[in-house]
């Protein structure tokens, strides 16, 4: 039954018309490049305590890449070549449970992650749709091992991470197609522990230890002269790679050495390692990405730092 | 179960008493091996009964039932679909402006594109646990990670064997370019999750998908699709291994997810909900076949959230206000909070606070992987089952 009072549109989707030279202006040798070493991560921008209203906040940006940067100067397309990561977070609490709740010993943690529509290149919805919720539980597993929970009875502590600027899964100028795995979300991940233990810590909760969150990869890249060459990098950004054949994320606690989220995916059986290094590929990636979430928590532990010493500066 | 919010991936929070915990606890952490409570070695799986081809409306289909009670059952569905891809448009515009019509075929060949490779998102997979909502954290958690390991299984092409399979699940739903198969996989557990519902529900998926059959295509190349509406020459999803081939090329099968928990220095397989609550460490490790038919591929490790950490506080007897003297008012603030207390008590249960060791997580996906381990039984087990 058609509905005859209005206009419908049409049954199918649409798509919007795609030019030939915005076609030619993406080429592949426009294709952003990892300019940085292997061990090399990008630089971290943390700072806590902006929205004054909540117990504790914090706010993550990564730095863009290098191609990011040479087009804002000069702009040879107004299509962005990468986006880097930007997210706030926010803790509301320890506070009391509801009279309706049932009797908890322990503290409730609700972590709630949504990308802001406008954050990735393809809208998101202002549902949180099955990705958010699945980043959501993540990073609740991540921050669970770190709280002292059995210290806040019949309290709850709300999480929330708005993620206004997303990673890209892959390049842009690639048909829309051609790899569909979501690598970008990883790195998202990432960010948003590094960015909840700060802000965590901004709200004075005390932790066992601050959690930082790194992410490494096996990437596979054009030049390539065969296959079964993967490269282990630390912190990628999915556009300045090719393939990426398998990642990993990490919550990691260096003061205790333990780990308290793992997230890897993919085929990691084909890293090539150095000589005499005889892990495995996963083992190798696992402990790239703690080297990763190393390298993020100098960042984040002078955050805190600094939060306390702003603190201490208004008392 | 009464605050299914809090029940995320901590599947549900124990209703054991604190000295119940801790003398589980001691049990699983004996040195020399822990004693479960049902009498299984740390590496055997629970007794269970599989059927497949239950469901007559379906694609392919499977039950499975645990002694203990708790059941799954998988309907796999598919449905033909048009591909609507924007580059490939893109491509033949361009190629219809620029190049001869030959040369066309070279070029989309060339170039990788989701009609060649197939999509992930042609495999939806749905959940349905009593007591959840569908867009609970639980269902959601489970059925992203099944679905990511699915689709994430690419085997390479290796010599001499059916390319049918080359590009894993995801390449074995194109049809052509223009068409391909949409796979629904929808699960369904029939009990209340006593247990953490994984390691059913991924055997389960699993033989389902395996009985899982699609019907012979007919039509040829770039032709509209045309099906043989004969029943019986339907072909599988996962192609069987034809007599005639060596026996050496064993059939591609689906991947399975196992959850493993540690407990002290042990590692325990299949945790029934008594174990898992007192569990230091839950992973759910995916596997498959390697291509060459010999060892494990790793497709993908996940951390659980162990329920152990929502677990009740023991109180040892030297902080108990009701054993202690009355005249212990020096340490009466301690004994009003007994959690602020650091020290491990022996045999009073404490919830695991921190996370997993690195290596643990070694030893965990070593137990799995290597030659002999519990990765290799539990697939041959599975590829015991008549399907």
């Amino acid at each position: 039954m058609n509905d005859r009072r209005r206009v419908n549109g049409p049954p199918g989707g649409t798509r919007p018309p795609v030019f030939q030279s915005g076609l030619q202006s993406s080429n592949p040798s426009d294709r952003p490049r990892r300019q940085r070493q292997p061990a090399e991560l990008r630089k971290i921008f943390l700072k806590t305590g902006l929205i004054p209203s909540a117990s504790g906040s914090a706010y993550l940006e990564f730095e863009p890449s290098a191609s990011l940067a040479a087009n804002r100067s000069n702009p040879k397309s107004m299509i962005p070549p990468s986006s880097a990561l930007k997210l706030t977070c926010t803790v509301h609490g320890p506070k009391p449970l509801p009279r309706s709740a049932a009797y908890s010993p322990n503290l409730v943690l609700t972590t709630h992650v949504k990308y802001a529509p406008f954050a990735a290149r393809r809208r998101k919805g202002h549902v949180r749709d099955s990705s958010e919720r699945d980043l959501g539980v993540h990073l609740e597993t991540a921050l669970r091992g770190a709280i002292i929970a059995e210290r806040w009875p019949k309290s709850g502590l709300d999480i929330t991470i708005t993620i206004l600027e997303a990673e890209d899964d892959r390049w842009w100028g690639e048909p829309p197609d051609s790899h569909d795995a979501s690598w970008g979300i990883m790195n998202v991940l990432a960010g948003c522990i590094t960015a909840a233990s700060a802000a965590i810590a901004d709200a004075r909760i005390d932790c066992l230890d601050l959690v930082a969150g790194g992410v490494a990869a096996i990437t596979e890249d054009v030049g390539a002269s065969h296959s079964g060459s993967g490269r282990l990098m630390l912190d990628t950004d999915p556009a300045e790679h090719a393939s990426i054949l398998s990642a990993c994320v990490v919550a990691y606690m260096p003061a205790r050495d333990e780990i308290t989220e793992l997230w890897l995916k993919g085929d990691s059986s084909k890293a090539v390692l150095d000589d005499g290094d005889s892990r495995q590929g996963h083992d190798a990636l696992i402990d790239g990405a703690v080297d990763a979430a190393r390298g993020s928590y100098s960042v984040l532990s002078e955050a805190v730092k600094e939060s306390i010493l702003n603190a201490v500066a208004h008392a | 179960m009464s605050n299914p919010r809090q029940a995320s991936s901590a599947s549900q929070t124990p209703h054991l008493s604190p000295a119940e915990l801790s003398y589980l606890y001691t049990s699983l952490s004996l040195p020399k091996g822990p004693i479960r409570p049902d009498g299984r070695s740390p590496t055997q799986f629970r007794p269970l009964t599989a059927e497949t081809d239950i469901l007559p409306g379906t694609n392919g289909s499977a039950r499975i039932g645990f002694a203990d009670g708790t059941q799954a059952i998988v309907g796999v569905k598919a449905e033909v679909e048009k591909t609507v891809l924007a580059s490939d448009i893109l491509q033949q515009d361009v190629e219809n402006d620029l190049q001869a019509p030959s040369d066309r075929r070279d070029g989309a060949e060339s170039t990788p594109s989701a009609a060649a490779g197939g999509h992930g998102s042609w495999v939806q997979m749905s959940i349905e646990i009593p007591g959840f909502r569908d867009d609970d954290a639980l269902p959601v958690f489970l059925s992203e990670m099944m679905r990511e390991s699915l689709v994430g299984s690419v085997t390479d092409a290796g010599k001499g064997r059916d390319t049918e399979m080359a590009g894993g699940l995801k390449g074995r739903l194109v049809i052509n370019k223009r068409w391909h198969w949409r796979l629904y996989i929808d699960v369904l557990l029939l009990s209340q999750p006593l247990s953490y519902p994984l390691p059913l529900l991924s055997l389960t998926t699993h033989l389902a998908l395996l009985s899982t059959k699609l019907p012979k295509l007919k039509s040829q190349g770039e032709e509209d699709p045309f099906f043989d509406d004969d029943w019986g020459v339907a072909e599988h999803l996962y192609p069987r291994p034809s007599p005639s081939a060596s026996a050496t090329s064993s059939q591609i099968r689906p991947p399975v997810t196992l959850l493993v928990i540690s407990v002290g220095d042990n590692v325990i397989f299949d945790p029934n909900r008594e174990e898992i609550s007192v569990a230091d460490a839950v992973l759910a490790i995916s596997i498959t076949r390697n291509s060459e038919g010999q060892g494990l591929k790793l497709l993908s490790i996940r951390t659980i959230d162990p329920p152990s950490r929502l677990t009740q506080p023991g109180v040892p007897n030297s902080e108990n206000l009701s054993t202690m003297a009355a005249t212990g008012n020096s340490d009466n603030a301690a004994a009003a909070n007994p959690s602020a207390g650091q020290e491990e008590v022996p045999g009073v249960w404490r919830p695991r606070r921190g996370g997993i060791k690195r290596s643990v997580i070694t030893e965990l996906t070593r137990t799995v992987l290597k030659k002999g381990g519990v990765g290799e039984e539990v697939l041959e087990g599975l590829e015991g089952v008549e399907v």
